[in-house]
């Protein structure tokens, strides 16, 4: 009866080992096909236990995107990550600050609510460099994906705007410190 | 750093300190802290140094042109290498005194003018440290940037610092009708065209201080030159250089221009943007 018993735990333990199994595959394969049918196999899969690989899937689908560069690619995106909040994935915060990083001119890493000569001006180099990193980014998403190098354009200048301001009005508040 | 290129770098800052001659009185402003960049006493600061600046660039321009004509005589008169001629060592010993002339023109009026630039800077350091530094967050910052049209004709735009190439003078005319435009709402952030100006006028205070120090040995080193009726290599390449700078059209790369949005399409603006 003992061995019996036993016999049926080992066959339970296998089981629920091979579903695991065959769970974190589902969530393990690549997407493919195109940006539509990979957003609902991500959506699904997301749905079903692998939100913890999100940041993978969202790469994922940057990357089918960009082999079909489109105006509207940006609004699908919009349009999934506001599913994956309301789905509870993500924060309404990461989405916002994944679809700016992306798909929006302004910059994610030139943000604050204090003044400019206290929050950004010491660690200008620092935000700078971010920003530089953000721009590259945005022109894999409004370039590369959106197709909209009029908008990847204007982010550029607007970095490069940024540069020429900081240096001025940090230089400015260095030398207001001084006296 | 040697003589010729201290003294071209002076005439670039003197050049840019001639920074738009004709500014325009300031209008009623609009509201807004990029605005109060440019309030009446920068306006009337630039204006005082662009008078300063304006004599001196029309006597320096005078000098060039008359050194010019010289320069171009000893070489059709084949003075290179030509040691011992005596008409050749007249024409040097000419260009020589006009070179001390543009000299001596410089020197007499650098005190006045250091003083005009440092006035400028310091109000447009103050306007930038409270309008941009003090009462503006990194995100208003950002938003006054993004603020104007996204597609603003590439020749209305300044090349950005160290891009233009282009002459001084020109740049300052393009700032100058950028505080014009800028004031009626429809051009680019003002905050970049006071923080590219503030920056050139900071450099030039520099350039005018280093060049004071400098102008005195160099006069020397020419009269010494005088008694030998020698052009040194030095002196051709600051005339080059000053030539260029007042009268050269060197045109650097201009921002990359944008193309239309499509026609029909609008933008689509997600729930998420910023």
């Amino acid at each position: 009866m003992n061995a019996l018993r036993m016999l049926l735990l080992l066959v339970a333990a296998h089981v629920l080992a091979g579903c695991a199994a065959e769970a974190t595959d589902a969530c393990r394969g690549q997407l493919g096909g195109t940006l539509d049918s990979a957003m609902v196999d991500a959506e699904s899969r997301l749905a079903n236990g692998c939100g913890y690989e999100f940041e993978r899937y969202f790469g994922e689908l940057l990357t089918i995107a960009e082999a079909n560069p489109d105006r509207r690619n940006a609004q699908h995106f919009s349009e999934f990550l506001l599913r994956q909040t309301a789905a509870g994935t993500i924060s309404r915060r990461t989405a916002e600050g994944l679809y700016n990083r992306y798909f929006n001119i302004k910059f994610v890493s030139l943000q604050g609510d204090y003044n400019t000569c206290s929050q950004t001006c010491p660690v200008r180099a620092r935000v700078l460099s971010t920003m530089q990193t953000e721009l590259k980014d945005k022109e894999l998403g409004l370039l590369r994906v959106s197709n909209d190098p009029a908008s990847f354009y204007r982010a550029d200048h607007l970095y490069k705007e940024a540069e020429l301001v900081l240096e001025a009005t940090c230089r400015a508040c260095e030398a207001g410190n001084g006296r | 750093m040697n003589t010729p290129i201290r003294s071209t770098l002076l005439v670039l800052a003197l050049v840019a300190v001639a920074a738009a001659s004709a500014w325009p009185a300031p209008a009623a402003a609009n509201s807004g802290p990029v605005v109060r960049l440019f309030p009446t006493n920068v306006l009337e600061d630039i204006r005082a140094t662009t008078q300063v600046a304006e004599a001196m660039e029309n006597s320096l321009q005078d000098i060039i042109r008359r050194m010019d004509m010289q320069q171009q005589l000893y070489t059709e008169s084949l003075c290179e290498g030509a040691d011992g001629d005596q008409g050749c060592e007249r024409i040097a010993r000419q260009i020589g005194a006009t070179y001390l002339q543009m000299l001596e023109v410089m020197s007499d009026r650098l005190p006045q003018m250091e003083a005009s630039v440092a006035s400028t800077r310091d109000s447009l350091e103050r306007r930038l440290r409270e309008e941009l530094g003090l009462r503006t967050t990194p995100t208003s910052l950002q938003d006054s940037l993004v603020g104007q049209s996204p597609t603003i004709a590439a020749e209305s735009q300044p090349a950005l610092r160290g891009r233009s190439g282009v002459r001084l003078s020109d740049r300052f005319k393009q700032y100058q009708e950028l505080v014009t435009t800028g004031r009626n709402g429809q051009s680019q952030s003002l905050a970049v065209v006071a923080s590219d100006i503030y920056l050139d006028m900071a450099d030039a205070s520099l350039l005018i201080a280093a060049t004071r120090q400098e102008i005195a040995r160099t006069a020397l080193m020419e009269q010494l030159n005088q008694s030998f009726g020698v052009i040194t290599p030095e002196m051709a390449k600051v005339v080059g250089g000053v030539k260029q700078i007042l009268f050269g059209e060197v045109v650097g790369d201009g921002p990359i221009a944008a193309p239309p949005n499509a026609i029909g399409e609008p933008d689509y603006v997600s729930p998420l943007a910023m």
